[in-house]
């Protein structure tokens, strides 16, 4: 079964006169078509999902590095390697659509910044409506979370009063405590974690994941294209 | 009154603890591990502590492959053919 992998290597190398004639929207295009004529039948839906994220994020993040990449063809090094990496996140946020928390926070703080303001706009278009929504949930989340803290500081001092159970849930204490503190470290790793309770956290770390493998995947083709071609 | 809602309270806990189990056991799945064998008593923190040494690596294996493509471009010859092609695609 070619994976994708392979597929990107052969493309590249298979392909250059097609890539040098064809304008950018083409070349996409056909590489897209390319990738769909080879993918095996039998794929699981998992891999098809992978598949359809990958095309996506490629899409866009070329799309991406073009609108960085060309504006200004003196950068330094340091430069260029942030603007690579910001395109790359902002792409594979924006391949989500919106489905899951983690890449409407990271939009949402791209968007902060003015500086990156247009390749925010080129990349991902119903963005628009993030921002505004981000922020009021954001303030009603925290003011919310201040009551719940006050109210959580009156039970614990509730439950202090009361007798101490028996030693079989001391372990069990210490794990829930363990895996609490577990948690708010993972909060501070997946973007917009601070905002989640630990069941959410835990649930879009699970894709934040598999989206952090396809990105990883891609770059790594593309840094081994450019290699083979430079 | 305290009592029912001590009571709410700890049904709620154990149902989101089950959640909680089942979450971890796909984190489990997803992790890149040395066992063949998954252990299904691995302990719900040590696979949180696995997912964010994972997560880290995976952030850290980002920034290498960006710092390397910024360099791969930077130090393109400007007229080889090959040039041209990526100067197509990327830039």
């Amino acid at each position: 079964m070619l994976n994708f992998n392979s597929i990107f290597v052969l493309l590249t190398s298979k392909f250059i006169h097609l890539l040098l004639n064809i304008p950018f929207s083409n070349t996409s295009q056909a590489l897209m078509n390319l990738c769909q004529q080879n993918l095996n039948s039998k794929e699981t839906i998992m891999h098809n999902s992978c598949q359809q994220l990958k095309k996506e994020f490629i899409k866009k993040w070329i799309h991406g590095l073009q609108i960085c990449c060309s504006s200004n063809t003196k950068m330094n090094i340091l430069e260029r390697k942030k603007k690579i990496k910001l395109s790359a996140d902002i792409a594979l946020a924006s391949a989500k659509n919106s489905t899951t928390s983690w890449s409407k926070a990271i939009i949402s703080e791209a968007k902060n910044d003015e500086q990156n303001a247009i390749l925010v706009e080129n990349l991902s278009p119903e963005s628009k409506f993030i921002r505004a929504h981000q922020k009021v949930s954001c303030h009603k989340r925290i003011t919310s979370k201040k009551i719940l803290k006050r109210s959580y500081g009156v039970y614990r001092k509730m439950k202090k009063m009361e007798p101490r159970r028996c030693g079989s849930s001391l372990a069990s204490c210490i794990a829930k405590r363990l895996v609490k503190k577990r948690t708010r470290v993972l909060k501070r790793l997946v973007p917009g974690g601070e905002f989640m309770d630990e069941f959410s956290v835990i649930k879009e770390a699970l894709d934040y994941i598999l989206s952090l493998k396809v990105q990883v995947d891609v770059m790594k083709n593309l840094v081994n294209a450019t290699t083979i071609l430079s | 009154m305290s009592s029912r809602r001590s009571r709410q309270l700890s049904s709620g806990t154990s149902m989101r603890d089950d959640q909680i189990i089942q979450l971890v056991s796909k984190l489990q799945q997803l992790l890149p591990g040395t066992r063949i064998q998954r252990s299904n008593k691995a302990s719900a923190s040590k696979v949180l502590q696995e997912t964010c040494t994972y997560v880290r690596s995976l952030h850290r294996e980002i920034d290498d492959l960006s710092d390397r493509l910024s360099q791969l471009l930077s130090t393109i010859d400007a007229d080889s053919p090959e040039a041209s092609i990526i100067r197509s695609l990327i830039m």
